[in-house]
């Protein structure tokens, strides 16, 4: 059942690939990628891989779509690509190939799928599974290796996500002034965008208004319950955002920019990667190791060593979401407003 | 606070950053003072570090004070603790140096400017200091991420640039991560020295060899070794200079550092060089390296274009000598990380002192250079000799180390290689003397009446990063005997 399962979604997902690449309507690539993001979502779902599933749903078919609709609202959505020369197209099919038997041949070489004695499974995931319980009180064995156990790859990830926002804004931003001089100076080098038209339905705007709660409410509940469930800072973090973009969606940009203006959405990326680094410096003034949870149950109320490591995880999940939130909001606005920051989809 | 110090060369640089983003939103100047100061910070506890693996030995700090293959692990030991300290000079020297290239080149991005410099180097950092395999690919990833887009900032070509490094530096990435995920399954584990003992307690598998492979053509990709070079020169050409100043001698040496820390700590040298007998492969892949970009380089009229191939060619030298499977070789393309850093970014900065001054850095620019800016021509002289690699520069002692790892393992091509590229690059250098020292005589051009050349240098903020990189080439170069005796030959007694 699962095996075959596992055929038809993975030849889908090749399917999509191939689509993908050989679509000229780049709206039509992107609604293929977004298929593709579902399909593995599917696959890792059915690997048992839950929270990889839930950051696949919400990042690659979620808001990854929504970035790549607003870049081609921006720019220009026919694909102008130039066939490349068949000498060099044969050299890049021989370096895939390579790749490939390269790829295959170590197939054989793996160990079976779900082998409780193969490597992988014995060695460092064992010891989570056995000691996550009795050293951080945390079920949901991802969350705290994700948080604590490798919490210094996080605070890493989410700074990942703070560049990106950070790289996108600083290059496409375009100051108001600049803009003017721009526009008359040389006005071939601009982007311009298509003429604006003011969307003011009220369907769309009460049918949004209906969503938004509710996926704010779902995505607290992620946040907070990444602990006992699938998710955490990073999947909560992305439905927050998105609902920031429905909104901005659904009514102008006006609208977009009186929820989090331009200042605070560059504040609050911050914020969120200083709430964990913070907590890492709190650990250096109480005598521990940097992200080392445990010595801050000197200033937690009523919590032992342990406890202290489950409730310091929902304190860097709370600044993960927020940095993952704002940036997403952020992205989106820099890409459809192509960096001016007054009008956009 | 000591005992902290390996994370604090990290957080601190990290911390700033996010404090840059947000005081920049209302006092931008300051970012450029903070920059300074996070990285004189760093410096000192790399120095701390550095100072404590000489006398003591080899660090090991975990972070959420979870035991190592558990958690993840600094480890700071003779290899790295070098590259730490330079790298957070560099960024430092460069810090103070962009003040008005920066304010000149663009404008109100500012305190971006710093954010992302700042994370970028604490990328660097952390892929430095770090014994976790699955660590070093995240910060591989944030540094990638920030030399994007700071080499896209200036605009213009250097987008399609950059976008081309993009594709690049993201193939290289997701080879390594392959890499790492096949060591994964073989091994379950992440932390490098972990993954050393299990490797090392049964045979390697097919598997195993893929890994490796993987990883080594990720870092060959990531640190433009020949045939995956393409991508640098463009984007490092057309960044800002204070962008191309901090990644041109950072970017590329850090990545051969991977190569190294993976040759020596995570595979074992003895397997590399005795079963696979890739050697040879390797050592001609260098050797064309060298010889492509130095004749590239000689085809060059743009000097930061020409400095990129020259990039192109030392890459060779320290891939070549690393492959060379002794300890001279091994010596040479370790020391070369150093000398070359500092090397690389002297030239840079006097190139970048000319283009701020002048305009541009074609070579018919050059024309009464050294009357116009000699304290600049003094910066440069000491970083070409040291490219030649003439005596009390470190350029000639790498050289001498790489050569005689040449002539012990009988790779006659790479020394040729080796003695070919230092003749390459006293022809370019040499030829910059000529047109900027002679050229620009008043009797060259009798007819009309030339422009009297007056002295009109950078500003002092870049005068004195120059001179400083300067005075460190010699310094280090004098310096040769100890950086090999108490650093790198400890570290090569671990495996050869």
């Amino acid at each position: 059942m699962i095996l075959g399962f596992d055929i038809i979604s993975l030849s889908l997902i090749l399917l999509c690939a191939v689509l993908a690449l050989f679509i000229r309507d780049l709206m039509g690539s992107v609604i293929v990628f977004g298929a593709y993001s579902f399909l593995m979502c599917v696959v890792w779902a059915c690997n048992g891989a839950i929270d990889v599933a839930f950051t696949e749903a919400t990042v690659g078919a979620g808001v990854g779509t929504v970035f790549l609709v607003s870049t081609i609202y921006s720019t220009t959505r026919i694909d102008t690509f130039k066939k490349n020369r068949l000498l060099k197209q044969l050299f890049m099919f021989a370096v895939v190939c390579v790749v490939g038997v390269l790829l295959l041949k170590t197939v054989t070489d793996l160990p079976q799928w779900g082998d409780a004695g193969s490597p992988a499974n014995t060695h460092l995931s064992a010891y989570y599974i056995e000691n996550s319980i009795d050293q951080t009180h945390v079920p949901n064995v991802v969350t705290s290796v994700l948080a604590d156990y490798r919490g210094f790859d996080t605070m890493f990830e989410t700074c990942v996500v703070f560049v990106a926002f950070i790289g996108i804004f600083s290059l496409l931003r375009i100051r108001k002034s600049k803009t003017k001089n721009a526009a008359t100076t040389s006005p071939t080098t601009e982007l311009t965008l298509p003429p604006h038209q003011e969307v003011d339905s009220l369907i769309i705007k009460t049918a949004s208004h209906l969503m938004v709660p509710f996926m704010q409410l779902f995505a607290l509940y992620v946040v907070a319950h990444g602990h006992y469930s699938p998710g955490g800072g990073f999947q909560g973090g992305v439905i927050l955002g998105a609902s920031l973009i429905l909104l901005a969606v659904s009514y102008n940009f006006k609208k977009a920019l009186s929820i989090l203006s331009e200042k605070k959405i560059i504040l609050l990326v911050s914020l969120g990667v200083l709430i964990y680094a913070g907590i890492g410096v709190i650990c250096f003034f109480l005598g521990g190791n940097f992200l080392d949870y445990s010595v801050l149950h000197k200033i937690l109320p009523a919590t032992d060593t342990i406890m202290a490591r489950s409730h310091a995880m929902l304190g860097v999940e709370i600044g993960v979401a927020l940095t993952v939130m704002v940036s997403m909001y952020g992205i989106y606005l820099s890409l459809s407003s192509n960096g001016r920051f007054d009008k956009g989809l | 606070m000591i005992e902290q110090a390996p994370a604090l060369i990290v957080v601190i640089p990290l911390i700033s950053a996010l404090f840059i983003t947000i005081i920049g939103l209302y006092q931008p100047r300051v970012s450029w003072l903070l920059t300074i100061i996070t990285f004189a910070l760093s410096s000192i506890f790399a120095f701390i570090c550095l100072k404590q693996v000489v006398t003591v030995g080899p660090i090991s700090y975990v972070f959420g004070n979870w035991p190592a293959p558990f958690g993840i692990e600094y480890a700071i030991d003779h290899l790295n603790a070098l590259i730490v300290l330079m790298i957070c000079v560099v960024a430092f020297l460069v810090a103070i140096y962009s003040k008005h290239d920066i304010i000149k080149e663009l404008g109100d991005k500012i305190p971006h400017f710093y954010s992302l410099f700042t994370l970028l180097v604490t990328g660097l950092l952390g892929i430095t200091l770090t014994g976790d395999a699955f660590n070093l690919y995240v910060l591989l990833e944030i540094s990638a991420l920030t030399s994007y887009a700071l080499l896209a900032l200036s605009g213009g070509r250097a987008y399609i640039a950059t976008f081309n490094y993009l594709i690049m530096g993201t193939i290289g990435a997701c080879f390594y991560l392959l890499g790492v995920g096949y060591l994964l399954i073989n091994t379950g584990s992440l932390n490098m020295a972990d993954i050393s003992v299990i490797l090392s307690s049964n045979t390697y598998s097919y598997t195993v060899l893929v890994a490796f492979l993987f990883i080594m053509i990720g870092m060959w990709t990531k640190m433009a070794l020949f045939p995956l070079h393409s991508w640098l020169p463009n984007a490092y050409t057309y960044a800002p200079t204070s962008t191309s100043c901090l990644l041109a001698p950072l970017m590329t040496k850090v990545s051969v550092y991977v190569m190294l820390r993976m040759m020596t700590s995570v595979f074992n040298y003895d397997y590399i060089f005795n079963v696979l007998q890739w050697q040879h492969i390797i050592v001609a892949l260098a050797v064309i390296a060298i010889l492509a970009g130095s004749v590239l380089a000689l085809r060059q009229d743009n000097l930061k274009r020409m400095l990129t191939y020259l990039i192109v060619a030392e890459i060779g030298y320290m891939v070549g000598g690393a492959w060379l499977g002794n300890a001279n070789g091994f010596t040479g393309a370790s020391y070369h990380i150093i000398a070359d850093g500092f090397m690389t970014l002297c030239l840079f900065l006097a190139i970048g002192c000319i283009i701020y001054k002048v305009g541009d850095a074609s070579l018919s620019s050059m024309k009464g250079i050294f009357t116009k800016m000699p304290i600049t021509m003094v910066g440069f002289l000491i970083g070409a000799f040291s490219m030649i690699g003439i005596p009390p520069t470190c350029g000639f002692f790498s050289k001498w180390y790489l050569i005689s790892g040449a002539y012990e393992a009988s790779a006659w091509a790479f020394l040729v290689a080796l003695l070919i590229s230092s003749l390459v690059n006293a022809v370019l250098f040499f030829r910059i003397i000529e047109v900027g020292y002679f050229q620009a005589l008043p009797s060259e051009e009798p007819n009309h009446h030339h422009p009297k050349i007056t002295r009109d240098e950078a500003p002092l903020t870049m005068l004195i990063p120059l001179l400083t990189t300067a005075g460190l080439l010699i310094g280090i170069g004098l310096y040769t005997a100890d950086i090999v005796t108490y650093l790198i030959h400890p570290f090569i007694k671990n495996f050869l």
